[in-house]
């Protein structure tokens, strides 16, 4: 299995294993399997970690994200793009993982659109028909006449039976549609030997979207048209965009030949080829090399670096305190115990902050000896705990997908990335920022709490942070970013909508009616309950004084609250104005 | 202020002799306070309207005085300790006045700008075209038609006691009575003090 499913995280990135880290991510990359395109993976982000490359699709993230484990990848190669065609990195699978497969070089699996079938084990689709999309012109008045269905240019003869003109009616010479069915024929052929070619397929399947492009004159049709309006050519052989909805119909678009389906067990794939449509291969191709050269999959779960002071002790007298230490019991051998930790510790400390590199090779070390600090001062019952722990928690769960900007092709790709990155941040349920929030939390609020969980690595500028968090919506993050009116802005899980806001104020509110207040009241508590602080819906809530303001006010512009201005401040109501009370 | 003695309000006639039954709302906190939105403050408007001419209908009052209405029970539930705020008063009174509350109110001399508090507003619990419709129906009823009565007859009179239109403001009086004159069901004559009315 050299292709294989992956899992995403919350926000649609791929979820990391122990120890993995982000390298780079590119967006607009398409994938090959060998010469074929593989449907549905022709639009999607590209991650490059320290143990995989994963393709994760724009349209249906969920369905199409795969994975290729860098240690199954014998070698990489690099296509620099040509004119219309983009660069490429191909992956070349181990040997031993494609044992049942086909010796290379022996039948090339070509699929043109002449027809010809390949044998091989999977099925190819050709491209498109090209005699639905050829021509001939009428030499008379110059329309473009569709070369009948079934004319085959060898065998016709001057008995082949040719329609008239559509538009004159007069009959064509042989020779002349002869020629323009062996133009068309050529045309066709030689766009899908280069299957290289995917400008055109990914630029086309973006107006599919909206438009049916007529193939011959360009005319951009409705959706549901089966002919093009101005020239009658048939658009059938454009997929219908409808279709994209029924993830099973697929159909090639592209002139280049793509599978029919891809299985992820298949063992014979031959290669997986990356297409970077909107450029970074260079930089995708560099990076993979270094983490190919890295191979950081072998740390995970190999035995921890020989420790120094261990090589160390390996010849002189330490070696016989060690042995002291299994014998020594009691309070000497505990202080014995705590000494020699000590003087780890601070080896440890020592080499790391030697020189950069070796911080970074030491980097979880380090990370559990400031933990485990922070652990100790907890028990010390030092103030602020939960915020340390807040940071340390997220310095070690965040580094590895921290987005910073040089993994990133351009400026926009990071501010998508890192939107994902404050989405993941979001609903990590072992942090709980939203929870422990009364799931919302304002964006300042937010921002200052991802950077202190980047601690101080890496910072995010509020700009950047803001345009980030705009991006959720267009991105289908399960986060929101909300304006109020006064022009907060507030973060929010996206299920949490004003309706399910108002619900839960009004329930209870609902509530005051069945419980008498503290105080007797001079009205009918019964009838009309209790107005309520917004204090008190702060604490009920556990939502932030602004925040709660602003939620209350926005359920009063609804009209389902209204206010009581006393002299104690303002209490806010269920609506008895506009609404009359149940009668009790 | 909120302490304010509530029972000062000269507008309360002693003569009353069951107290007004204020609606329910008249005990919802909320309801003295300006509603900010839009949809909730025309509520609040329209039971404030109802409020008012029905407590001026039940206390026979004609013309309110906004700055002695703001003490009595009307704008002041002392029970709740809330009341309606001159400006909130003044702009119930103006929506009164407006085409979309009925025009239910009439500022008197001019259109209450003036922020003296000395400002006084007819009530409309009947509007000038049906207190003449009233009269009208009570001349016919009475078979006084063609009789001369004059105005002080007419509200102040024994025989109107029982009548709604008695103890009515002279003026309204004659704002009504000018209607039944345009429809030329009455003809008005006599002096400044001593005006008499003929009824056809």
């Amino acid at each position: 299995m050299f292709l294989h499913q992956i899992d995403l995280t919350t926000a649609l990135r791929p979820y990391l294993l122990p120890g993995e880290a982000l390298i780079f991510v590119q967006d607009g990359v398409g994938l090959y399997e060998g010469k074929y395109k593989i449907p549905q993976y022709q639009n999607g982000h590209a991650y490059l970690t320290s143990h995989r490359v994963c393709y994760v699709d724009n349209e249906d993230p969920r369905q199409n994200a795969v994975g290729v484990d860098l240690k199954d990848v014998e070698k990489t190669e690099f296509y620099a793009g040509f004119l219309k065609s983009s660069g490429k990195v191909t992956l070349t699978p181990a040997a031993n993982k494609r044992g049942s497969m086909q010796p290379r070089g022996q039948s090339p699996q070509i699929a043109t659109g002449a027809g010809r079938r390949e044998s091989s084990s999977h099925s190819v689709a050709p491209s498109p028909a090209p005699r639905t999309s050829a021509t001939w012109v009428c030499v008379i008045c110059t329309f473009s006449n569709l070369i009948p269905q079934g004319f085959d240019p060898a065998s016709a003869n001057s008995r082949t039976y040719l329609p008239p003109c559509e538009s004159c009616g007069i009959k064509p010479e042989l020779i002349h549609v002869v020629k323009a069915a062996i133009q068309a024929y050529r045309q066709s052929a030689a766009s899908s030997d280069q299957s290289n070619d995917v400008q055109s397929p990914s630029s086309n399947t973006k107006k599919q979207t909206t438009k049916i492009i007529c193939p011959r004159c360009t005319f951009a049709n409705h959706l549901s048209m089966r002919q093009c309006e101005i020239c009658d050519t048939s658009l059938a052989t454009a997929p219908d965009p409808r279709l994209d909805l029924t993830r099973h119909e697929i159909r090639a678009a592209s002139p280049g030949p793509a599978l029919v389906n891809l299985s992820l067990n298949d063992e014979s794939i031959k290669c997986i080829k990356l297409s970077f449509r909107v450029g970074g291969e260079k930089v995708f191709f560099e990076r993979i090399n270094t983490a190919m050269q890295q191979r950081k999959w072998l740390l995970h779960g190999a035995p921890p670096i020989p420790q120094p002071n261990e090589q160390s002790a390996n010849g002189d007298n330490s070696s016989a305190s060690d042995q002291k230490v299994r014998k020594l019991v009691g309070i000497a051998g505990l202080e014995l115990r705590e000494q020699t930790q000590r003087k780890n510790n601070e080896l440890i400390i020592g080499n790391a902050f030697e020189d950069l590199e070796a911080l970074i090779t030491s980097a979880k070390d380090i990370i559990a000896l400031a933990e485990s600090f922070s652990s100790t001062a907890k028990a010390d019952g030092s103030v602020s705990a939960e915020a340390d722990s807040l940071v340390s928690q997220s310095v070690s769960q965040s580094l590895g997908l921290i987005t910073t900007k040089d993994m990133l092709g351009s400026d926009s790709l990071y501010i998508s990335e890192l939107s994902r990155n404050l989405a993941e941040f979001l609903t990590d349920d072992t942090k709980g920022v939203l929870k422990k929030e009364g799931g919302i939390i304002s964006l300042v609020d937010l921002w200052s709490v991802f950077n202190q969980a980047r601690n101080g690595v890496e910072l995010v500028s509020p700009v950047d942070f803001e345009h980030a968090a705009r991006m959720w919506e267009q991105l289908k993050l399960p986060v929101r970013l909300r304006r109020f009116k006064s022009g907060l802005l507030v973060v929010q899980g996206s299920d949490r909508t004003d309706e399910k806001t108002i619900a839960s104020i009004m329930s209870w509110l609902k509530d005051l009616h069945e419980f008498p207040p503290e105080e007797p009241v001079p009205w009918d508590w019964r009838t009309y309950g209790r107005g309520v602080t917004v204090q008190e819906t702060a604490v009920r809530f556990g939502w932030s004084m602004g925040v709660t303001t602003e939620e209350l006010e926005m359920a009063e512009e609804k009209g389902v609250l209204c206010r009581d201005q006393g002299l104690d401040g303002i209490r806010f109501w269920e609506n008895f104005i506009t609404e009359d009370p149940p009668q009790v | 202020m909120a302490q304010a003695a509530p029972q000062t309000g000269a507008l309360e006639p002693p003569s009353t002799a069951t107290p007004f039954q204020f609606p329910g709302y008249y005990s919802f906190p909320p309801f003295f306070t300006a509603q900010p939105n839009l949809v909730t403050r025309a509520a609040q408007h329209q039971k404030w309207s109802l409020l008012i001419q029905a407590y001026c209908r039940h206390n026979r009052i004609f013309v309110l005085s906004l700055i002695d209405a703001l003490n009595s029970p009307l704008f002041h539930n002392a029970a709740l300790n809330r009341r309606l705020s001159l400006n909130d008063a003044r702009e119930v009174l103006n929506w009164m006045a407006s085409e979309p509350g009925g025009n239910r109110a009439e500022w008197i001399g001019g259109t209450g700008k003036a922020k003296t508090g000395a400002e006084k507003v007819w009530v409309y619990w009947r509007r000038p075209e049906e207190w003449a419709s009233v009269l009208e129906g009570w001349v016919d009823g009475t078979g006084q038609k063609g009789s001369v009565l004059t105005l002080w007859e007419l509200v102040e009179g024994e025989a109107t006691a029982s009548q709604e239109f008695h103890g009515m403001d002279m003026d309204l009086l004659q704002k009504s009575l000018q209607v039944l004159v345009k429809r030329g069901k009455a003809q008005i004559f006599g002096q400044e003090d001593s005006l008499g009315v003929k009824f056809f």
